[in-house]
């Protein structure tokens, strides 16, 4: 009878713990990993990991590794390895084209325009986070927050130079700083009103800026180089060149750039309160959005709420553009921000695909981000959230990224922005005036970066 | 017993001479564990250099880009850095200006600054300690302190200048004229290693010489032009090629600088950046894997030239040390 009974026993334990494998092994089975690296650390990885948590609650079948302070490099030499992560994120969108073109990060157009869980992009993001997002036709990234060009100035500065608001247009830019600019009685330059020099507060001025200001087209629709036929370039280059002249050399350009190239020399940090922008060296200051974090924190803690004490009594406006163009141009901008992409060797395409949707579009997400980062979120209902938090100074930022007439130049098979490297390049040898012929350089800065896509297409 | 062949020791191999000194016979150790305390080296030198070569060579007949597999294209990139790159020809113009004003004058420097070192009597150790001392600084920290002290706005160099009445002095770094100097001028500063070399040199010429002619009434001109040059010459030898060598593949010291002030004229650009550029900033590693081995190619040729030379003005005091 005992002996019954222990058969019996042992026979319901065998059983119990057979189902139970069973069962752990089915959910293990049904259960996929999806691996995200991102550039994010301390409190803006905090932000995404508890996105990531929502995410994972709301799809049980779903656990994702998601590993911080991971640059794109790293990300690229394990795409390369073949162990890359199923989703990784790139600060800024010089590669994209690159990523697109070679199938480092996979071709999204289906799954977007998938009439179930797809995303109705138009409707979704603004106008230029779709333009940084696609390269030829292959739209293989998704957005992440934006980072918007702007225009600085200080207000008392200006106020001093008789001046209630800022500058509009390039004219009136040149005309202020005109009156902005003060000299030494060695003759050095005490205060710049605006620089327009390329190499300038670390990456601050770039021929990107002018050409925005100037309305300038990088590419014709057909993707091939426009820097040669676009009359506008040729007029922000003299643009630039007329004002070193005037502003600082008293119509003279040779002496201008020596004094300009001397303040230069003598900047303070861009990254601290004792840059040019923050102790008044520099009237007006174009740079990007985040810097509104430095510029409202007396800690030099990057914290942007409140805002209410700043070392600096400062105000933000759209680049001032030419006259010309104003009624086109004004208030909108060519900007960029954080994209992110499938890459190459996912095998799990469907599951990495609800979650990158997740991450480029959880409102949640992209204001609490936003909010911590100070960068703007990159969804329209996120940008019309009621818990996006921020100063009044702000504002113009969030205007520039809704604007519908803001946009990113096309985005071609080039690697790390090697085509703005390009006309960076020019600029530095216009500006140092090196260069004479100015048409003639743009043209052939085209012919390269043309000879830069057509060997990358082969 | 040694035998003696000229100045130079050689181990005695006469037969019966004692072997109980001789360590061959005394060592009985496997092959097998020999091999074994070898393999490490071995496998890191395959995993690590050897196959490492080997790729690279394959990979500059390739377009690769990293992601994709390299495709075979032939001769195209050593075609396109010859007729289709003005990248390659800026890098290569700096890289040869920078060698063909480094070397002399570095060999010229450590010279004057070893021999200088060869004076004095009193404090000699602290001379020597303080001249050698830049040279162990490392060469970022080294050439951000440039960068620094360099500034025209605020630096002290050409605060220097201004006061003993230089009206317009250089922009060193931020001028594309003045920004290859100002990398030389950190060369220099950091000669103490090469001036370690010149030191032994100067120190290894036989006193009896300069007493001879001394004797034979040279002045101190003529002792260094006809006693202490000819027996320094194969350390001049030596840091020639090894400065040729090192000039091609110039790349920390340009590198920091021209981050530090934004070089986008590319007066700082040299053939090591070029590499770099098209290897990590264009992904094209194929490109790169090419340009890689034409440097190969220019420093053993110029090594070579260097060394065919030697016969007609370097002295071994026992021959040539590449007979």
């Amino acid at each position: 009878m005992l002996k019954k009974r222990l058969i019996a026993i042992f026979a319901i334990s065998a059983l119990t713990v057979a189902g139970q494998v069973a069962v752990t092994a089915s959910s293990e089975a049904a259960t996929k990993t999806i691996t995200v690296a991102s550039p994010w650390h301390d409190g803006g990885l905090e932000i995404w990991n508890a996105a990531i948590a929502r995410f994972e609650k709301a799809n049980p079948g779903i656990n994702v590794i998601s590993k911080g302070n991971q640059d794109m490099a790293k990300s690229l030499a394990d795409i390369n390895a073949g162990t890359g992560p199923d989703i990784s994120v790139a600060n800024g969108p010089g590669n994209v084209g690159w990523f697109c073109a070679t199938g480092a990060w996979k071709n999204l157009n289906k799954l977007i325009n998938s009439p179930t869980t797809g995303i109705k992009i138009k409707d979704v993001f603004p106008a230029a986070v779709n333009d940084y997002t696609i390269s030829q036709g292959n739209r293989c990234a998704l957005p992440f927050t934006t980072e918007p060009i702007g225009m600085f100035y200080n207000k008392d500065l200006l106020l001093k130079a008789g001046f209630a608001k800022p500058p509009t247009t390039t004219e009136e830019l040149l005309a202020y700083s005109k009156k902005l600019t003060t000299f030494d009685a060695n003759g050095d330059i005490k205060t710049a009103g605006f620089v327009p020099w390329v190499g300038y507060n670390d990456y601050g001025f770039t021929a990107n800026d002018l050409g925005n200001m100037f309305g300038a087209k990088w590419y014709k629709a057909d993707g091939t180089p426009a820097l040669g036929s676009d009359p506008q370039w040729v007029k922000a280059f003299n643009w630039q060149r007329t004002f070193i002249a005037q502003v600082f050399g008293g119509g003279d350009f040779a002496k201008g750039k020596t004094k300009l190239l001397k303040f230069v020399a003598g900047a303070g940090s861009p990254w601290g309160l004792n840059g040019d922008f923050p102790t008044g060296r520099a009237a007006i200051w174009i740079d990007a959005v985040w810097m509104i974090g430095l510029f409202c924190d007396p800690t030099e803690n990057w914290v942007m709420m409140p805002c209410n004490k700043p070392p600096v009594n400062f105000g933000v406006a759209p680049m001032p553009v030419v006259g010309a163009l104003k009624s086109s141009l004004y208030g909108a901008a060519r900007y960029g921000g954080n994209t992110m992409g499938i890459g190459r060797d996912t095998k799990n395409v469907a599951e990495a695909w609800k979650l990158i949707k997740f991450l480029a579009t959880d409102t949640q997400l992209q204001v609490d981000f936003a909010n911590y980062a100070t960068q703007p979120p990159s969804t329209i209902a996120a940008l019309n959230s009621k818990d996006l938090v921020y100063p009044a100074v702000y504002k113009p930022f969030i205007d520039i990224v809704k604007n519908k007439r803001s946009g990113y130049h096309k985005i071609m098979f080039v690697a790390e922005h090697l085509d703005e490297d390009e006309l960076n390049n020019l600029m530095a040898a216009w500006q140092a005036g090196t260069v004479s012929n100015i048409s003639t350089a743009l043209k052939d800065a085209s012919a390269n970066i043309a000879t830069i896509i057509a060997r990358n297409s082969k | 017993m040694p035998l003696s062949k000229g100045n130079v020791l050689v181990p005695s191999r006469k037969r019966g001479a004692s072997t109980s000194l001789n360590p061959r016979r005394k060592l009985k150790v496997p092959y097998l564990f020999i091999f074994l305390c070898m393999l490490p080296w071995i496998l890191g030198f395959i995993l690590f250099t050897a196959y490492p070569v080997a790729a690279s060579f394959y990979e500059s007949f390739t377009k690769f880009n990293l992601v994709e597999s390299p495709k075979w294209i032939g001769l195209e990139n050593f075609h396109r850095m010859f007729f289709d790159d003005p990248d390659f020809w800026k890098a290569i113009k700096n890289t040869l200006w920078i060698s063909v004003i480094s070397i002399p004058l570095r060999i010229a420097f450590a010279t004057f600054t070893a021999w200088i070192l060869t004076k004095p009597t009193r404090g000699m150790k602290f001379y020597r300690t303080l001249f050698f001392l830049p040279a162990m600084v490392p060469t970022v920290a080294a050439t951000l302190s440039f960068t620094y002290i360099f500034n025209p706005a605020y630096g002290t160099i050409n605060s220097i200048l201004e006061s003993i009445g230089i009206k317009n002095p250089p922009f060193w770094f931020m001028d594309p004229h003045w920004s290859k100097w100002g990398l030389i001028l950190l060369g220099l500063w950091g000669i103490g290693d090469t001036m370690i070399i010149y030191l032994a040199g100067l120190l290894d010429v036989p006193k009896s010489l300069y007493e001879a002619a001394s004797l034979e009434g040279a002045n101190s001109w003529q002792e260094f032009r006809y006693v202490t040059m000819p027996l320094i010459t194969p350390v001049i030898f030596f840091s020639a090629v090894t400065g040729i060598i090192g000039s091609f593949q110039y790349f920390t010291q340009a590198y920091v600088a021209s981050g530090q002030v934004r070089d986008y004229s590319h007066s700082m650009y040299f053939y090591a950046t070029h590499i770099y550029t098209e290897a990590f900033r264009a992904y094209e590693m194929g490109y790169a894997s090419a340009l890689a081995w034409v440097l190969l190619v220019i420093t053993l040729l110029c090594t070579l030239v260097m060394l065919s030379t030697q016969k007609r003005w370097v002295h071994y005091p026992n021959g040539s040390l590449f007979k």
